[in-house]
């Protein structure tokens, strides 16, 4: 009794306290009657049975992966007529569930391949489920509205070409990573056709200079590439501003540019040259001792026509070939037959 | 050869020596100054399992297929584009691959015993897909839980949003692909 007058007290004070008694547990060791009026006292406090009776233990029980209850899988519950573009609307990795197809991959020496159903090689590579024909005419009918009809007028890449010279060609990369930047974006190639720049002969070979290596003259494009500038915008209005400023450029001539001498041509120029005047002047000596009485005297023909012969003509072709891309056995050869031509009497009457 | 030029001259040993047997010296001297070497194994064994005698061993397809099948019978764990010529990612190939022995780690852990595949990680753009395959050891509701749990929690560790596809199974012994 004095126990349980003292179980009562202790269970008062928790009560009636902030309960700071709590850790006191009943234990099996108190009498069974002790311990029933001990529980409605205190209802609170669990009993710890270390030894319960026979009747009350329980066998072990193992414990078992019990598998919940499951939806079979959604592939055998589709229609034959559904909408597969709802059922995989985005890249995703493969699921077996979802797939009514009999799927199989893997490796086996003997029997048939792995099924899709725990397959984790199916999971890894990239599927295209979801870039099915029917998802691609949605995506295109989805697009449709933000475009326009195509210019009739541009029906070639000729067209093309006469109304759009200036070609832009930017990059844009996809890759995996945390940050969706590359530095390689903001390089921008300006490319346009020399000869849609409409400049003159000193203008463009003062161009060209300029341009250094960024001619092409196979197919007269210009190329400026820009990657300076932190953004592609930057870039490329500072292509344009360097096309700009070389052609203003190449239009100016400057004071010291009329100081060019014959020996500073970087190609052989016919007119005026002193290979011109002699070929005029033995041609015209030429007809000068050949003519006739009854012909018209050398004095009618002018320097200009002289000039216009065949002969001479060809002869300043095979100069300006062999002078302006080297002496090699077709042009030396063409050079000797222009000669023999030219200096064969009494052809040019 | 070497071993007979060690026996006439250590000095020769030394500066004549190509071999990975180890060098006996005989001059303490010389010996004092020597490197050691030790014999190469050239043991190879990750990746590859040893056979039972009464072929007892359970192994999934991905074990059972050895490392130099990768990209012929099995693919791979980790795909990205930090091998690619050109990549921006190029830089971040010991970036990417800490971080994937991170992902798996943290799910080993989060996933405790659940996880019956490897753990496949696919990175397109800013995106990382973790892919597998887990045994049905908890309710459907728990399982939720635990995808989006390591969504929200290595989105915040790795910066970047990340996806969880599952597949399960009922038993872990539906992933047994042969016996060795």
């Amino acid at each position: 009794m004095a126990l349980a007058a003292r179980l009562s007290l202790f269970s008062g004070t928790a009560t009636s306290t902030t309960r700071q008694t709590d850790w006191i547990r009943l234990f099996a060791s108190v009498p069974s009657n002790l311990r029933d009026e001990a529980i409605t006292e205190a209802t609170e406090f669990r009993t710890l049975s270390l030894n319960p009776a026979r009747k009350e233990r329980r066998k072990f029980e193992e414990r078992s992966n019990r598998t919940p209850d499951l939806l079979p899988p959604r592939s055998q519950k589709m229609h034959v007529d559904q909408d597969w573009t709802n059922v995989w609307p985005t890249a995703t990795s493969f699921k077996p569930s979802v797939v009514p197809l009999p799927v199989r991959m893997g490796f086996a020496y003997k029997g048939a391949n792995p099924d899709k159903y725990g397959n984790a090689e199916l999971m890894k590579i990239p599927n295209f489920l979801h870039l099915t024909p029917a998802a691609i005419k949605k995506h295109c009918a989805a697009l449709k509205k933000f475009c326009t009809p195509w210019p009739e007028e541009i029906a070639d890449d000729a067209a093309c070409d006469r109304y759009f010279p200036a070609q832009v060609i930017t990059s844009t990369y996809c890759h995996s990573g945390t940050s969706i930047r590359n530095s390689k974006y903001r390089i921008v190639s300006y490319k346009v056709p020399l000869s849609r720049l409409n400049l003159d002969s000193h203008a463009r070979d003062k161009f060209l200079r300029l341009l250094g290596d960024r001619y092409d003259r196979h197919t007269d494009q210009i190329t400026i590439i820009t990657d300076r500038c932190p953004t592609r915008k930057q870039n490329y209005e500072y292509a344009k501003y360097l096309l700009t400023a070389l052609f203003h450029e190449s239009k100016k001539t400057e004071p010291w540019e009329h100081e060019k001498a014959v020996a500073d041509f970087e190609r052989f120029k016919w007119e005026g040259s002193p290979s011109e005047a002699a070929a005029t002047n033995t041609v015209k000596e030429i007809l000068t001792s050949s003519t006739a009485s009854n012909e018209p005297t050398s004095e009618d023909i002018s320097p200009e026509e002289v000039k216009q012969f065949e002969e001479v003509q060809e002869y300043q072709r095979a100069v300006s070939d062999m002078l302006n891309a080297g002496e090699h056995q077709d042009s030396v050869e063409r050079y000797k037959d222009a000669v023999k031509t030219m200096l064969r009497l009494g052809r040019f009457s | 050869m070497f071993r007979s030029f060690a026996r006439l001259s250590s000095i020769d040993a030394l500066t004549a020596t190509g071999s990975w047997n180890s060098v006996r010296h005989t001059s303490p001297g010389i010996a004092s100054r020597s490197f050691h070497t030790s014999p190469a194994t050239f043991r190879v064994q990750a990746g590859k399992y040893k056979p039972t005698q009464y072929k007892t061993k359970a192994l999934t397809y991905e074990q059972a297929n050895y490392p130099h099948t990768i990209g012929i019978r099995k693919s791979w764990n980790a795909w990205n584009t930090s091998n690619l010529l050109e990549s921006n990612t190029r830089d971040q190939a010991y970036e990417q691959t800490i971080w994937d022995t991170f992902i798996r780690k943290f799910i080993y852990g989060t996933w405790h015993n659940m996880f019956v595949s490897e753990i496949i990680i696919k990175r397109r753009h800013n995106m990382i897909h973790v892919a597998g395959v887990v045994q049905q050891t908890v309710p459907v509701r728990k399982m939720y839980f635990l995808i989006g749990y390591t969504e929200e929690f290595l989105g915040y560790l790795l910066k970047s949003p990340v996806k969880m596809e599952i597949q399960s199974v009922p038993d872990k012994k539906d992933m047994i692909f042969t016996y060795i």
